[in-house]
């Protein structure tokens, strides 16, 4: 109890027994501990953030050309999901016997869009938007900007589908 | 759909429930911690001759038992109510299976009612080893209450897979244990202790700050340091609760915190992974709080400060109870009900003979508007509401009627790709009765729909 | 070289014992209202959560025609650039809430008597920038909202007679707001508020250095014995630090639960969506104007109500000289109605300006 009451008048930044000192080691670590996290929290989005530019143009330069095995083989008027990097995009054989790949990516928050062969148009199932199956134009709903293109080459054995530089 | 509907303008039903149950949780886990916390300061005070921490605990021990005995028994209650209005079906399925779970319950409760007055009438009236004893017969009653609701409550995350295999036979009761102590049941007791814990100290606190007599003052400045170090543990050992949690929850479960991680940049379907990192951080801050209000300059704390952290801690626990709320859906009993009450196994049966003429409650004739409600009201509304919470006439803004058909169309499906799929239950019934939702949704999209009008002129 | 040698050099250098000496000889005073004190450290903590986010948001911001789509690209497409953008309009409006607690708490405690004057002077003009701070950034990202917010918010400096049509024309860049607005917003937002703030930020802070903190006249009429105080380093500082933890943390829960939103693009042929409006810290002008405009229709109404707004600004501002001394006269107590007053206009139009 005495120690206590010491503890207590005098400055906790002078330790006075050795006990006190081992206890004040823990706290600082404990206080370190807290900052540590904080310092982590804020400094991981702030980190992120400035960085997204990078992430985002080794994205595009690691992927700029898909090879589609057998794809050619894809019946007319259907549609095809593929990966182009990371990100899911279409490849689409309409029914006039034209091919076009476009990225799958909704521009309006990023949801995956789905070919609607009925319709003949693309549509994203978060929010209603619709895109020209042709042209990747978004026509209605909430996406600000087309669908983006990529440039497509039949050959016997594949399809290729190449970013538009 | 066997139960009416409870239609609650605004904030909807589900946060009735919520609101009471924060409320709830806040005093009952103090019913828990500061069970522990009172006779193990008794103990210390006995033990170690501090005579003077005797009128300050007697303080303490007088709002315990007002808090706890009234306000907390009260909102236990309240939570019975509000649940068995709002989600009827899944009341019911609990009640079938813990029956006897919530009897022993309830002979624990008693005896921790009646320990809690016994032992603040009885200060200096009994003998000393005595009174420490009703204490500790407190402590332990009231740690038993949560044993078993906690059984409970994390058998609707898990209801592990030895009751699922029973479920909907009649047999359920047959498989008490394993729903009892399913995958989550230790990891949720640990964290909910360390909750305890936590609170107890921060209440502990809130008496201590309310102490002004300076011939205390010395005492008071000793007891705020003791009981900020309640805190600790939480501190410690979150990371490893969390951890644990984590690892036992279902896949789906986990799938839908790290979406939110993946897609965090573009603001989509994150609540749960923002609302995760709510309370590791609010959490954070509670322990810099205590640091700096209590343990630094203990003398400076007041009534105020103290309060300020029950603030803190109350939206760590709302934080808390938000993600565990929001990684359970679709479900309400994870793999066995869906959020809107309707069975997983009733899916196929609705959707060939109709949801709505296996729903109670409903005149077997209806306008196509009033059927369209009725749909709203039996599969929608224990989530959204029409304009307050979670608003559907919000949601519809500027869908047209094919966008709206469109939209059922994939919630019907439920395809396993259907970015839906992780948050809503399949939309069940007849093409017929989707179509009069959809005319429905269409008038609550335009505004046009006076609340339940629909539904009254069919009548 | 040991870290306690280097921290006694650096002290030594930057000859930081007159501070140290300065912030151990102060000491806060501590009775039921100490929590008053806490709300110009909140300000200044939101203040500089905001020239941390404000100077992130720079890093992609683009001023001129693609405002717009670089906001878009920032709150959907940068990775946690919706966390930057949330937290920074949230402590906006968090600073400003805290500006106007601490102004009415400095008041109540009649904090700006003698020899505080120049405090009081210098919050009133960091107020007023800081209302600029935020009128200015709201048309930033050029949406729907923000672009008719500021073409209603312009009314105010429109309806000043003769010289106002003129100074919005010219603070516009055009008769409309248009592309060269956010320019010249954004240049006011992020180089001449700032120059004109931070120096005005000094002396107020130099001021309370100085003063201290004032008691309430409760306090005073105390004998001084029977007064407490603590520390302001560090007992005070610490308290201070764990309200600035609580702050942090509320702002991100208010950004991760409801984080801004962008709405559609400004299209200045569009009509007005409906229930447009000013923020909330310009409501109570907005909604004065409109309820003036309604008495006394036409210009007559405008230039009535600038001059009421200008007028008790300045008696507002001019309170330390009405009301001086540390004695409770008739005077101070009509200062004390008069600030009552007014707390309760301003309340009520700025609950009308949602309602109307």
């Amino acid at each position: 109890m005495k120690d206590e009451q010491e503890m207590v008048l005098t400055d906790p930044s002078s330790p006075s027994s050795p006990e006190d000192v081992s206890r004040r080691k823990f706290l600082q670590t404990g206080v370190f501990g807290a900052c540590a996290i904080y310092i982590g929290a804020i400094g991981y989005p702030v980190f992120r953030y400035l960085n997204s530019p990078v992430e985002a143009s080794q994205l595009a330069s690691a992927v700029k050309e898909v090879t589609l095995d057998k794809a050619n083989e894809l019946a007319v008027g259907t549609a095809f999901m593929f990966k182009f990097g990371t990100s899911p995009a279409l490849l689409i054989h309409h029914a006039d016997g034209s091919w076009v790949a476009m990225s799958a990516v909704c521009t309006h928050m990023g949801c995956t869009v789905k070919f609607d062969e009925g319709a003949k148009k693309i549509t994203c199932a978060c929010h209603g938007g619709v895109f020209d199956a042709a042209t990747g134009e978004n026509i209605s709903g909430p996406p600000p900007r087309p669908l983006e293109r990529y440039d497509v080459k039949v050959n016997d054995a594949s399809v290729v589908v190449t970013k538009i530089s | 759909m066997n139960y009416p509907v409870w239609d609650v303008p605004g904030v909807g039903g589900p946060w009735v429930i919520g609101i009471i149950s924060i409320f709830h949780v806040l005093i009952a886990w103090f019913a828990v911690g500061g069970g522990i916390y009172l006779p193990y300061a008794e103990r210390k005070l006995y033990r170690e001759g501090r005579e003077e921490w005797l009128p300050v605990l007697k303080k303490h021990s007088r709002m315990f038992l007002v808090l706890t005995g009234v306000f907390g028994a009260v909102s236990g209650v309240g939570i019975w109510f509000a649940i068995g209005l709002v989600q009827p079906e899944a009341t019911s399925t609990l009640i079938h299976n813990f029956v006897f779970g919530w009897a022993i319950e309830w002979v624990f409760f008693v005896i921790e009612l009646a320990a809690a007055a016994v032992y603040y009438y009885t200060w200096d009236r009994i003998p000393r080893e005595l009174h420490l004893k009703v204490g500790w017969l407190y402590a332990i009653s009231s740690f038993l209450t949560l044993v078993i609701i906690n059984g409970i409550l994390s058998f609707m995350m898990t209801p592990s897979q030895a009751w699922l295999n029973v479920a909907g036979t009649g047999t359920e009761a047959s498989q008490f244990w394993a729903a009892f102590f399913n995958p989550t049941y230790f990891p949720s007791l640990f964290m909910r202790t360390l909750a305890c814990l936590s609170l107890a100290g921060i209440y502990a606190l809130i008496t201590y700050g309310r102490v002004t007599d300076e011939a205390l003052q010395a005492t008071r400045t000793v007891m705020v340091r003791w009981s900020a170090k309640w805190l600790i543990p939480m501190a410690l050992l979150l990371p490893v609760g969390l951890g644990w949690m984590y690892v036992t929850m279902e896949p789906e479960s986990r799938e839908i915190m790290s979406l939110g991680f993946s897609t965090i940049g573009s603001g989509l379907f994150t609540q749960v992974t923002r609302i995760s990192m709510m309370t590791v951080l609010t959490t954070v801050t509670v322990a810099g709080a205590v640091y700096f209000f209590a343990f630094l300059f203990p003398r400076d704390l007041t009534a105020g400060h103290a309060f300020a952290l029950l603030g803190l801690a109350a939206i760590a626990t709302s934080s808390t109870e938000y993600a565990r709320e929001t990684i359970r859906k679709p479900y309400v009993i994870q793999e066995h009900m869906y959020s809107n009450s309707i069975r997983m196994n009733e899916v196929e049966k609705y959707n060939t003979e109709g949801y709505l003429v296996n729903s109670k409650w409903n005149p077997p004739q209806m306008e196509p508007v009033a059927k369209g409600e009725a749909m709203f009201r039996g599969q929608c509304m224990s989530c959204h509401t029409r304009s307050g919470y979670r608003s559907m006439e919000r949601l519809l803004q500027k869908r047209d009627r094919k966008a709206i058909d469109q939209l059922l169309q994939t919630l019907h499906d439920f395809e396993p790709d259907s970015p839906y799929r992780k948050y809503m239950p399949p939309l069940v019934g007849t093409q017929d009765e989707r179509d009069s939702l959809a005319v429905y949704l269409e008038k609550l999209s335009l505004g046009k729909t006076e609340p339940a009008l629909a539904l009254n002129a069919a009548r | 070289m040991k870290l306690e040698t280097l921290k006694a050099d650096l002290v030594e250098r930057l000859g930081l014992e007159e501070a140290i000496k300065l912030a151990g000889k102060k000491t806060v005073p501590v009775h039921k209202h100490t929590f008053w004190y806490f709300w110009g450290g909140i300000s200044l903590f939101s203040f500089l959560i905001q020239v941390v986010t404000g100077i992130l948001l720079m890093v992609y911001y683009r001023p001129g025609p693609e405002a717009y789509e670089s906001v878009r690209q920032i709150t959907y497409q940068i990775q946690f650039g919706w966390l930057i953008r949330s937290v920074h309009n949230w402590s906006a409006n968090f600073f400003l809430f805290s500006v106007f607690v601490h102004m009415f708490s400095v008041f109540l405690m009649k904090a700006y008597r003698r020899p505080r004057e120049v405090g009081w002077y210098s919050g009133i003009a960091l107020l007023l920038l800081g209302l600029t701070f935020g009128f200015s950034g709201y048309l930033l990202p050029m949406d729907e909202l923000s672009f008719f917010a500021t073409k209603v918010g312009m009314e105010i400096p429109n309806a000043i007679p003769i010289i106002g049509p003129p100074i919005a024309n010219l603070l516009r860049g055009g008769l409309e707001v248009n592309e060269f607005t956010v320019q010249r917003f954004f240049a006011l937002h992020v180089v001449i508020l700032p120059l004109l703030y931070m120096p005005l930020l000094g002396l107020h802070l130099w001021m309370v250095q100085k003063h201290g903190n004032a008691a309430p006249p409760s306090e005073e009429a105390k004998e001084p014995s029977q007064r407490k105080t603590m520390p302001f380093f560090p007992n005070f500082v610490a308290q201070d630090l764990g309200v600035w933890l609580i702050v942090l943390n509320l702002i991100s829960l208010l950004a991760a639960l409801f984080p801004w939103q962008l709405g559609p693009q400004a299209d200045p042929l569009a009509a007005a969506p409906e229930g447009i409006h000013p923020e909330w810290y310009f409501m109570s002008q907005f909604a004065m104007l409109k309820l003036i405009g309604r008495v006394i229709p036409g210009l007559a109404g405008e230039a009535a109500a600038m001059t009421l707004f200008t007028l008790g600004l300045v008696l507002w501002a001019m309170i330390p000289v009405f009301d001086k001394d540390k004695t409770n006269t008739k005077r101070s107590r009509q200062v004390l109605y008069f600030g009552i007053f007014v707390i309760l206009v301003l309340l009520s139009t700025t609950f009308m300006g949602f309602v109307i």
